[in-house]
């Protein structure tokens, strides 16, 4: 059987708003389950979850591996956006320097491009989604997510359903079947 | 009015740091200050939850070494019971900590400290990095690397019963044994990384120490510091990783303490300056006296090099032979030549790999006996290790019920603070002179002086910097007269 596409939350589950990602992906499992919708439940179906990530770099090549498409979610800080923004990144326009997922070893796109160039099995960077939620910069840790984020996530999971039914209704069209 | 360069942020490392070298009119450096913002309120976070729940949390303070501080926090909380702790156990934590051991030096050394050496620092910043290491020594390498990362991630899957966020040790042991089915998988994957240890430091010799201008960089460069060592040994006063009493030298060998965990705070302080939220440890019974080298300095360092530096030797026989080897090369025990962190890290893979496999063969490693009950509660436990980067302590106390009351971590990265103010400034200073106009290539030098500590200021904030990679500015009068942008 095929490998299923992996939905991944990226975050630090104790430091304040930096669980978003982790929150993000429970919040959108719970959605699709709750949806009357039929392909929200051919969504479900169609993906493994992963929501408490705290890979990066050549981390996350290993969760990656094998995996036909993948959905990351994790928190950013662009100082360009009001908290609770959501930003729709690909790998492709990921600058290679940028520390997506806070890596000690090597960031995103340079691990990408490592496994790619020794052949490993990884998603292309178009089948690479990454959702990003705008935060202020976390330096002490808490369990709890501020205000601002409680009140944008059921915005934020709503957007990243709409996104990934988008996408189920997309790759079983005849013509992405081929 | 001098002028600032600030390099901000510091590619390759965790959080974001910022060094400010501040130059005087001529042009020559007056000062310098690293300084990196550092996360708040772990202690406040742990109070008031149950004792035995802190090692789980604390492996989420930083995404870097978690198993580090999942095992020094349990050691810390075995204590807290009382210290029973089954035999088994203690060995299968060991074996577990080696593995992590070698998955976090192999990236150290493939993905931040190759960069530099096997590209060279004048390789453009772009080739800098894992891409550049593995075009120069081929795909084939590069996929070794990759494979021994994997298989010491499995070994920690295998033993500790998942590959992240690791949850195993309780109090008294751990939650789960070992079969004699899991350890027949284990031996070869444990035999694996040996091999990949053994390749990793014949392609030090051959790339780096080969090279004579790397040899002269490391033991006449500037990025020597006079200065103490810390690190874990045991009984035989060999390398320890997870077990055994603390031991600090002087500059030149001398045993300045040997002490038990328990004694840390009588032996180390935390001094505190007003530009910085980090705290410098120092030995107390000599005082702070500032940033000072020499035998009677109150500074020291830990991690790699250090750990080497306060050993009378290595417990497994190849890896003996390298550190005499790095010694005999450095001319000397102790070595105060910060870039040899590298070296040492190398000599650190062997010993892991072969305690791993003799870890491996040890018939009590699969007993059922992986547990003592614990039959009380003493309330207070500190617990240390020897992270990849120093010796980390953890220090809890605890009420008659077990609720945290307290807890006080000193990571690896905390003792080396000193040590990498003190090398960086003096780096800029040999670096910057008057009349030379500062560039990337000056800046990329004195980031190597600190990457040799691998510093870590993480806690796993995934939290995108937002910026250029490295940015210098150069200020004068209050404003920016000249910026230094490095893109990759």
């Amino acid at each position: 059987m095929a490998a299923k596409a992996l939905l991944v939350g990226l975050g630090n589950p104790v430091l304040g708003d930096d669980a978003i990602g982790l929150v993000l992906a429970r919040a959108v499992v719970a959605r699709l389950a709750a949806s009357p919708l039929p392909a929200a439940c051919a969504t479900l179906d169609a993906l493994d979850v992963e929501d408490d990530c705290s890979a990066g770099g050549l981390e996350l090549l290993a969760v990656l591996e094998g995996r036909p498409r993948v959905v990351l979610l994790d928190a950013i800080v662009t100082g360009c956006a009001p908290p609770g923004t959501l930003h729709r990144l690909t790998a492709a326009a990921l600058p290679p320097t940028r520390h997506l997922a806070g890596p000690h070893d090597a960031d995103l796109a340079t691990a990408l491009a490592l496994g790619r160039r020794l052949g490993l099995d990884l998603p292309p960077d178009e089948a690479i989604a990454i959702f990003a939620v705008e935060i202020e910069p976390c330096r002490e840790f808490r369990a709890t997510l501020t205000p601002a984020l409680e009140r944008a996530l059921p915005v934020l999971a709503e957007a990243v359903m709409d996104d990934l039914l988008a996408d189920l209704a997309a790759t079983s069209s005849p013509r992405a079947a081929r | 009015m001098g002028r600032t360069i600030t390099i901000d942020p510091i590619t390759r490392l965790e959080g974001h740091g910022r060094i400010e070298i501040f130059l005087d009119d001529a042009g020559g450096v007056s000062d310098c200050y690293f300084q990196i913002p550092e996360l708040r309120g772990f202690e406040r976070f742990v109070v008031g939850r149950a004792i035995e729940e802190v090692p789980r949390i604390v492996t989420r303070i930083c995404g870097v070494c978690p198993a580090s501080h999942h095992l020094a926090g349990s050691k810390a909380v075995d204590a807290c019971f009382g210290g029973a702790l089954a035999p088994a156990a203690v060995k299968l934590r060991e074996a577990y900590y080696c593995a992590h051991f070698l998955h976090s030096h192999i990236a150290h050394f493939y993905a931040l400290a190759a960069p530099d050496f096997i590209c060279g620092p004048d390789a453009e910043p772009g080739e800098r990095n894992i891409l550049g290491v593995v075009a120069r020594v081929g795909l084939e390498i590069g996929r070794q690397v990759i494979e021994a990362r994997a298989t010491a991630q499995e070994i920690q899957a295998v033993l500790g019963g998942r590959k992240r966020n690791v949850c195993w040790c309780v109090p008294g042991g751990v939650s789960k044994g070992l079969t004699e089915e899991e350890r027949a998988g284990l031996r070869p994957l444990a035999v694996s990384l040996l091999e990949f240890a053994r390749f990793s430091r014949r392609l030090f010799k051959d790339a780096v120490l080969g090279q004579s201008r790397w040899v002269e960089a490391i033991l006449r460069g500037p990025y020597a510091l006079a200065i103490g060592h810390m690190g874990l040994v045991d009984a035989d006063g060999a390398v320890a990783h997870y077990d055994g009493t603390v031991r600090i030298v002087d500059c030149e060998g001398s045993e300045i303490a040997r002490f038990a965990p328990a004694d840390y705070a009588r032996i180390l302080a935390e001094h505190v300056e007003p530009w910085t939220y980090l705290k410098f440890p120092y030995l107390r019974a000599r005082g702070w006296r500032g940033f000072v080298e020499g035998t009677d300095s109150p500074i020291y360092g830990a991690g790699p090099l250090a750990r080497l530096n306060v050993a009378e030797r290595m417990a497994t026989p190849e890896a003996e032979e390298a550190r005499q080897e790095l010694f005999a090369t450095l001319g000397a025990r102790p070595s105060g030549a910060m870039l040899a962190h590298h070296w040492a890290r190398l000599v650190e893979m062997l010993y892991a790999a072969e305690r791993l496999v003799a870890l491996v063969d040890d018939p009590e490693l699969t007993s059922p006996e992986f547990r003592v009950l614990p039959d009380r509660i003493t309330g207070e436990g500190v617990g240390i290790v020897e992270a990849m980067r120093g010796t980390l302590i953890h220090h809890y106390t605890c009420d008659e019920q077990g609720i945290c009351t307290g807890a006080n971590l000193i990571v690896g990265t905390t003792h080396n603070n000193a040590p990498i103010q003190m090398v960086t400034k003096k780096v800029a200073t040999q670096l910057i002179r008057p009349g030379v106009e500062p560039d990337a290539a000056l800046l990329d030098r004195i980031e190597m002086a600190f990457r040799a500590f691998d510093p870590c200021y993480s806690c796993a904030t995934h939290a995108l910097p937002g910026a250029m990679p490295l940015v210098a500015r150069l200020h004068q009068g209050g404003r920016v007269v000249r910026e230094i942008r490095r893109d990759a």
